[in-house]
């Protein structure tokens, strides 16, 4: 492989120097000055990059194309004429006006996102440098912001590893928690143990992927099936994550607004849901993607089909925002039934809301979509990053660590280890146990299965207890 | 009280589902009406403009040597396709914008600033004054007989080794 390059490279060295000693034969009366510079250049820059070559010769070869097959259009006034200027294609443009284009991509340090501007002169003629008297293309733009794209895209790299390791930390505790007390097995905490589940799995994927494949340049070279493989299922888990959120939705939907006399619902559909559901879009994109955007490793996000993912988010998304508006509604309904002082009662939903808005990942809805401008987008991606990785630490903090519940379980056990272990005297501690037992089983009672046993006269008053039992097992600051 | 919160929520609920749909129909849609435009202006230029092309088939004619010799003169037709200004290279913005999408985009961008296999940055004399945006320097006519050759040879070039090829246009061209 390395021997075939260097061989390509000698030969179109050699290739190169043949060239120029014709053309300085040819154009004996030409300027030699001019030719050196402007020959030697592309030998030096070009000759021992191929990706970037190959890119500006296939980019030439599609202008020209273009040029020779569509006609020239009718001016009824003067127009610039379209031309292929070293690095990009430009149309006929009216005179007078400035064409835009974005920056290629040619370059490490041009940035796709900025643009490129070719000023056509009234007279229907593209501008001329005043210092070199030569016409010209504004690229200046494409390379003026790097450095801080750069920096911005290292911060946000070191801000997901660092939330998805405090995230990972934080949701293996609580699932430690959830699984070694069993005590606190209901419904609810099934469903947060699987949603923190995907938690956990999407951030694993999410480490892997932009460390060890977004940052391999051999890896994605070689494009090997496992790479494909795993953003097959990054992609899945990404959406597990986000359907197991809707999972959570629809949990507490059911639960507090449409079945008031419900049994136990049936998880069955949730796990479909969640574990399910998710394959399908992920199915569609990998084939999709195989067939109309094969880039190496998947990793382009430049792409729509990536919308074949996220639209389906977006959709669960939506619905979790209907569900929380829904769920705000029947709070404060039941709230003001019970007389409560207004401003205490908009205290009450406000923080129902604030709990619920990461469990549910409202945020994403809040801000859907991403800004234009170079500043304000990269604002937004700061914003958007620290909602997404820290999201895992944000639920796992709330919904387990400040739970009342899980607090109250682990005072128990704490006392009792300190009883057990601390006292010399054999028979207090007996019955400290019992007494504490005792009180456990009441705690239960009261904290879990005040939801899900309890269903039989939730409709009138009990239900406004479900929603203040919740909020207060679920607040931080309650 | 209680009614005007409630069609306050709805109101929300219903900006931000007509927002998000706008956004997810919309680059499809409007992608879809501009080819349908682009074709329909296309065959109505076709239809008045068949005599020229037929005429100008015989003759290889690539614009970038005609357009120094020839004057911009407006010739007979009246139809004037609308161009995008940016169809040239790049649809103006490719890939997903929603905001989950911001994890592919940083590992995109990650693979970007890494990638060794592109040229590190770009040549400052090209972006100088001297540099890129000049036409193309008028060639001898023996030069551009030649060119003529592999204009028409040119879709082998991409797929055969063409290396030597590539770097010789390359050369004469930029």
């Amino acid at each position: 492989m390395a021997k075939r390059k260097m061989e390509s490279i000698g030969r179109s060295g050699m290739m190169a120097l043949i060239l120029l000693c014709n053309l300085t034969k040819i154009f004996v009366k030409a300027s030699m000055e001019v030719n050196e510079t402007q020959q030697q250049h592309p030998t030096n820059v070009y000759h021992d990059m191929g990706l970037t070559r190959n890119k500006i010769v296939t980019a030439q070869f599609e202008c020209y194309q273009k040029i020779m097959k569509e006609d020239m259009i009718t001016r009824e006034e003067p127009m610039c004429n379209r031309t292929w200027d070293g690095w990009l294609c430009w149309d006929d443009t009216r005179a007078g006006l400035t064409s835009e284009q974005h920056c290629p991509d040619y370059f490490q340090d041009f940035d796709p996102s900025e643009m490129v501007t070719k000023i056509c002169t009234d007279s229907g003629h593209w501008f001329l440098h005043p210092e070199s008297n030569r016409t010209w293309t504004n690229y200046t733009r494409c390379n003026e912001h790097t450095n801080e794209g750069r920096v911005t895209a290292m911060n946000l790299f070191y801000l997901a590893l660092i939330g998805h390791g405090l995230s990972l930390t934080s949701l293996l505790i609580s699932l430690a928690i959830f699984f070694h007390f069993k005590s606190l097995s209901c419904q609810r905490i099934t469903l947060h143990k699987n949603l923190f589940f995907s938690f956990v799995l999407n951030s694993v994927i999410t480490i892997i992927w932009l460390t060890a494949v977004a940052n391999n340049q051999e890896l994605v070279q070689r494009n090997p099936t496992s790479c494909k493989v795993s953003q097959f299922i990054h992609l899945y888990l990404f959406g597990c994550n986000y359907f197991w959120m809707l999972c959570e939705g629809i949990y507490l939907h059911t639960l507090i607004v449409v079945a008031v006399f419900a049994e136990k619902q049936h998880l069955m559909w949730y796990y479909l849901l969640g574990w399910g559901f998710p394959l399908i879009p992920a199915s569609i994109h990998a084939i999709a993607r195989s067939y109309y955007y094969n880039d190496n490793c998947w990793i382009s996000s430049k792409t729509s089909l990536l919308y074949i993912i996220h639209g389906p988010i977006c959709a669960a998304l939506l619905v979790n925002l209907f569900f929380l508006l829904n769920i705000v509604r029947v709070l404060i309904t039941k709230l003001k039934v019970t007389h409560q002082a207004e401003s205490s009662l908009y205290m009450k939903a406000v923080r129902a809301t604030l709990i619920l808005v990461p469990l549910l990942g409202i945020q994403y809805v809040l801000l859907p979509y991403k800004p234009e401008g170079r500043i304000s987008s990269e604002i937004y991606d700061y914003i958007m990053h620290i909602l997404m990785h820290y999201q895992g630490l944000l639920v796992a903090t709330i919904f387990c660590f400040f739970n009342g519940e899980v607090q109250a379980v682990l005072r128990r056990h704490w006392n009792q280890y300190n009883i057990q272990f601390g006292s010399s005297i054999g028979n207090h501690s007996d019955a400290l146990r019992s007494a504490s037992y005792t009180a456990s089983s009441i705690t239960e009672v009261q904290g879990c299965y005040s939801i899900d046993g309890h269903s039989e006269h939730m409709n009138g008053k009990s239900c406004f207890d479900t929603d203040t039992s919740m909020l207060k097992s679920d607040s931080p600051f309650a | 009280m209680n009614f005007m919160f409630q069609s306050f929520l709805y109101c929300c609920l219903l900006v931000t589902v007509g927002h998000c749909l706008e956004l997810e129909v919309n680059p499809e849609s409007k992608k879809r009406l501009s080819i349908w435009l682009g074709r329909r202006l296309r065959r109505d230029l076709d239809s008045v403009s068949v005599e020229k092309t037929a005429q100008l088939e015989h003759f290889v004619r690539p614009d970038d040597i005609r357009d120094t010799l020839l004057p911009h003169s407006s010739t007979d037709i009246k139809v004037r396709t609308k161009r995008s200004k940016n169809s040239a290279n790049q649809p103006k913005r490719q890939g997903c914008a929603l905001g989950t999408c911001t994890v592919h985009d940083l590992a995109h961008r990650l693979h970007q600033l890494n990638n060794k296999f592109k040229i590190g940055s770009a040549p400052i004399d090209k972006i100088s004054p001297q540099g890129y945006g000049r036409r193309r320097r008028s060639l001898p006519p023996h030069r551009v007989t030649l060119k003529l050759e592999q204009g028409r040879l040119r879709p082998v070039w991409s797929i055969a080794d063409s290396q030597v090829h590539k770097l010789e246009a390359l050369l004469r061209r930029t």
